[in-house]
């Protein structure tokens, strides 16, 4: 499903009235810096320039190693820099329907069904250079359903649809109490763990029919989601927060079933658990709460207001991302998000901040073949930005998604361009 | 951080104290220290603050590299470079604490890796900072921790509901003489709301206005008149609105809390037909009418990262743009910034409350407004509203020595003050401190990560010629 259903049309139809072998013109930018996002040692470019075309980066590099194909269409954007769009795996504004607490554990719901592509909101992140959101379900429940991974861009959902189902959404804590009276963590956690070997049955009954072993199971729609987490074809995104509750999300989804699942909305005191995330494998997303004052029944932590990011990357945790929880914290404030990172203690070196927003979540979510990062043969999602896109003062002027320009807000109002900047 | 080494700290002391040079004028002049230390039984020593070792910004466009700033009882004296060589002055003999008649306090911020100086900031309101309310000369709680908190978001004055305080901390050690809960309030009530939402209210406010505008005309023939007749009495002010008069005698700021641009565009009006400067709160659609706005000398208090769809109704443009203090600024509109939360907010959210006053800055400087009128959005422009900015916004001589050092650029995200002084004491010192301190602890901190001790990388002294390369092992038998 990677190409729209629209281009798809286009495409047809450029079969019909051209000649075979039609491809669109090339694009290149030449920007002061890239910030590549790729492998560590691989962070940034100086004097960059970035091939595009068909929707696809075709090559990167400094301006003087980079072929540039014959007639391609060049941007000089001066002194302003490059970046892969941002990805926030923590996301409620693609649509409504946020939070349909049948059951406490509802594994079979579907986020994809509330989808409004292109909202007000989703373009308002579009702006400030968010290209992909994890579209989730609230947490008003123990599993919300299932999310859905989008572009933020311009077209139908089709078009919008990176991956169904982005994720399997489980929340634990506090806001899932409110299912009803009597609900501690104890019942939740309880209740997680019957929903996850139940649908872990189910899939391995599939799995074993698939190889030729055993009946054809009935189809349980409730249970399907746990068909793809068992073949790791999607990941378990957490809400959680707090120590105790943390320290339940790994051992249970992680430890105990094994699934892929990643901490996210990792708000407050995980981080002293960073070693035992690090050791299953579970990628840190933190926001939208990522300070903890100093308060009772807390770690002794001598008055410190502790950044989440600090407390896990003191310990040496390798992945560790930032997401906002809109409209909690705005789409629009992803960026910001990290740049708090950072001023509670997250050393920005070879920018840091802005992996977390970019190849980190793309990596954990799955997408990283073509999401993250401004590499060869990965989705032409480009964010031109006039500094550090963690520094609030840096404006977003230019966003393509899958190669087509979908802002262009250069220059000063009235003279290059009309009306007024809403980010 | 009370040293006294740096000889010409002495001098710029001395300079102060010296009778030959009228800078310094001012400053009460001991020529004699007996009869100095006679008088330190009945008054209180006079105090001098010396920052030194940062980037002065003084909040008016000047930038001192590097440059040194002198306060005497809590104003500041002078700011320079100068060594302030004074002749006579014995430079060999460091005079002991206790023979001076003076007390000194020396801020060496060279420990502050990219150290500046910036003038304490000016929150145009907030909220908890002082821990009290109605008259805080009675209130204030000198203990407070929304009150540190905000000198270390390096806040040093804000305006309450009707009057403008200092963030007077107590520290001890600073108060050897008596708190001065005299100077906690340094302004009064200088706003007064206008309602302007209703058609009704927008009428009374216009003809509140005219009234107020009539008696002024009359007023004023009266004036002339009186001079004839002596006997002529003055003009009734029975029927009109004493608010408005103070308005239009510019003796106080009409205060509007507007956001659509035909709320705007009305302000802007009769501020033009009645003369006088409005101060609007919101102004969210600013940017759309800014040239009206800026005709009318309006000046705005605003948050840059309010959003607002525009009306769907509307063909005109509307709604919010983050460009808005900018559009405004270029109009000539004086911009004033606050966050959408004016308090302390311990909830775990970073970056919305008033502790990140500079982030909210970030947003409209990202919108266009320049970096001098973002600084001024929180000091000058903030202190003149609140009718303090002859004693408070700027760093220059004869203003309040209320300053702050940060480790960078203070509009930068990740910029921490590190010291904060208000009325000439230090008041907030980062690492002395519980809440910040372990964050990118300067060098002098306990808390600085131990630099590892790796003998491969020391140099290794050659001790001759015939020594060569062969001498590691000959320098472990030495040791």
């Amino acid at each position: 499903m990677r190409r729209p259903a629209r281009s798809a049309l286009a495409l047809l139809f450029c079969a019909w009235a051209l000649p075979a072998s039609a491809q669109e013109t090339a694009q290149v930018l030449y920007a002061q810096k890239a910030l590549i996002c790729g492998a560590e040692g691989d962070e940034t470019i100086n004097g960059a320039a970035l091939v595009f075309r068909d929707g696809r980066i075709e090559a990167v590099g400094t301006r003087g190693e980079v072929e540039v194909p014959e007639g391609a269409v060049e941007h000089d954007l001066g002194d302003r820099w490059i970046m892969p769009g941002m990805v926030d795996l923590h996301s409620h504004i693609a649509g409504s329907g946020l939070n349909d607490t049948v059951f406490q554990c509802n594994p079979g719901l579907r986020a994809s069904a509330n989808v409004i592509p292109h909202n007000d909101r989703m373009k308002l992140g579009m702006l400030a250079g968010v290209t992909t959101i994890l579209f989730i379900p609230g947490s008003g429940s123990n599993m919300g359903g299932q999310g859905v991974l989008l572009k933020t861009g311009p077209g139908g959902y089709e078009d919008a649809l990176v991956r169904f189902p982005g994720s399997l959404k489980i929340a634990q804590g506090d806001n899932p109490k409110r299912w009803g009276y009597g609900m501690q963590r104890t019942l939740m956690n309880h209740h997680i763990r019957v929903t996850l070997r139940k649908g872990q049955a189910y899939a391995r009954r599939w799995e074993a029919y698939e190889r030729g072993e055993g009946e054809r199971p009935e189809r349980h729609l409730h249970l399907d989601i746990f068909r793809e987490l068992e073949a790791k074809r999607t990941q378990i995104s957490t809400h959680t927060q707090y120590y105790q509750v943390v320290l339940a999300s790994l051992n249970i989804l992680s430890g105990e079933f094994g699934f892929d699942a990643y901490i996210d909305h990792g708000s407050f005191d995980s981080w002293p658990l960073s070693k035992r995330a690090e050791e299953l494998g579970v990628a840190a997303i933190l926001g939208p709460r990522e300070v903890l004052w100093p308060r009772v029944n807390t770690y002794p932590k001598d008055g410190r207001v502790e950044g989440s990011a600090w407390g896990f990357q003191k310990e040496g945790h390798p992945r560790i991302g930032f997401n906002t929880d809109a409209p909690v914290v705005p789409q629009e404030e992803l960026p910001l998000q990290s740049a708090m990172g950072v001023r509670y203690g997250f050393d920005n070196t070879h920018f840091a901040a802005v992996r977390g927003v970019t190849i980190v979540p793309a990596e954990v979510a799955g997408i990283d073949h073509r999401i993250g990062s401004l590499s060869e043969g990965k989705d032409a999602d480009i964010v031109v930005v006039t500094g550090d896109p963690s520094d609030p003062r840096s404006a977003v002027e230019m966003v393509w998604v899958e190669g087509e320009l979908a802002a262009d807000v250069r220059g000063e109002r009235g003279a290059d361009r009309e009306g007024v900047r809403q980010w | 951080m009370i040293r006294f080494q740096a000889r010409f700290v002495l001098a710029l002391v001395a300079l102060a104290l010296s009778p030959s040079l009228p800078a310094f004028g001012a400053a009460p002049l001991i020529d004699d220290e007996e009869a100095a230390a006679e008088e330190e039984e009945k008054e209180p020593k006079d105090r001098y603050l010396v920052v030194l070792g940062a980037d002065i910004h003084t909040g008016n466009g000047e930038v001192l590299r590097d440059g040194r700033l002198l306060a005497k009882n809590g104003k500041i004296v002078a700011i320079g470079y100068d060594d302030f060589e004074v002749p006579g002055l014995d430079y060999d003999r460091e005079v002991p604490a206790d023979e001076r008649g003076y007390e000194l306090e020396i801020l060496d911020a060279s420990n502050v890796p990219n150290g500046r100086v910036y003038p304490g900031m000016v929150a145009f309101s907030s909220s908890g900072l002082l821990g009290g309310g109605g008259d805080y000369r009675d209130s204030i709680d000198m203990f407070n921790r929304n009150m540190l908190l905000g000198l270390a978001a390096g806040i040093t004055t804000t305006g309450q509901t009707s009057s403008t305080a200092k963030l007077k901390r107590y520290v001890p050690g600073n108060f050897s003489r008596d708190y001065d809960f005299d100077g906690v309030v340094i302004g009064g009530k200088t706003l007064s709301t206008v309602s302007w939402g209703t058609a009704a209210s927008k009428r009374s406010a216009r003809e509140k206005l005219a009234g107020a505008a009539a008696y002024l005309r009359t007023y004023r023939q009266w004036q002339v008149d009186v001079k004839k007749d002596k006997e002529l009495k003055e003009p009734s002010k029975s029927g009109v609105d004493s608010t408005m008069l103070a308005v239009l005698r510019g003796e106080i700021f009409a205060r509007f809390s507007a956001d659509y641009q035909d709320d705007l565009s009305g302000i802007a009006r009769v501020a033009m037909e009645f003369g006088f400067r409005p101060v609007i709160t919101g102004c969210r659609e600013g940017w759309v009418v800014a040239d009206e706005l800026g005709r009318a000398g309006a000046m705005a208090v605003l948050t840059p990262r309010t959003r607002r769809s525009k009306d769907e109704q509307l063909v005109a443009e509307g709604g919010s743009s983050i460009e808005n203090a900018a559009i405004l600024h270029s109009h000539g509109v004086q911009v004033a910034i606050i966050p959408g939360s004016r308090g302390i907010d311990l909830g775990g959210i970073a970056g919305r409350d008033i502790m990140h006053l500079p982030i909210e800055v970030g947003f409209a400087i990202r919108g266009g407004l320049p970096d001098d009128a973002g600084l001024a959005s929180v000091t000058t422009v903030p202190a003149r509203l609140l009718g303090v900015g002859h004693r408070v916004g700027t760093l220059e001589v004869g203003k309040d020595c209320d300053l702050i050092v940060t480790d960078g650029d203070l509009l930068h995200y990740q910029t921490f003050v590190q010291y904060t002084v208000v009325d000439g004491d230090l008041v907030y010192d980062k690492q002395d401190e519980l809440y910040f301190a372990h964050i990118r602890p300067r060098d002098d901190s306990l808390l600085a990560p131990l630099v590892p001790f790796d003998p491969a990388e020391v140099p290794i002294e050659e001790e001759g010629d015939d020594e060569g390369e062969d001498s590691e092992e000959g320098d472990d038998e030495d040791e």
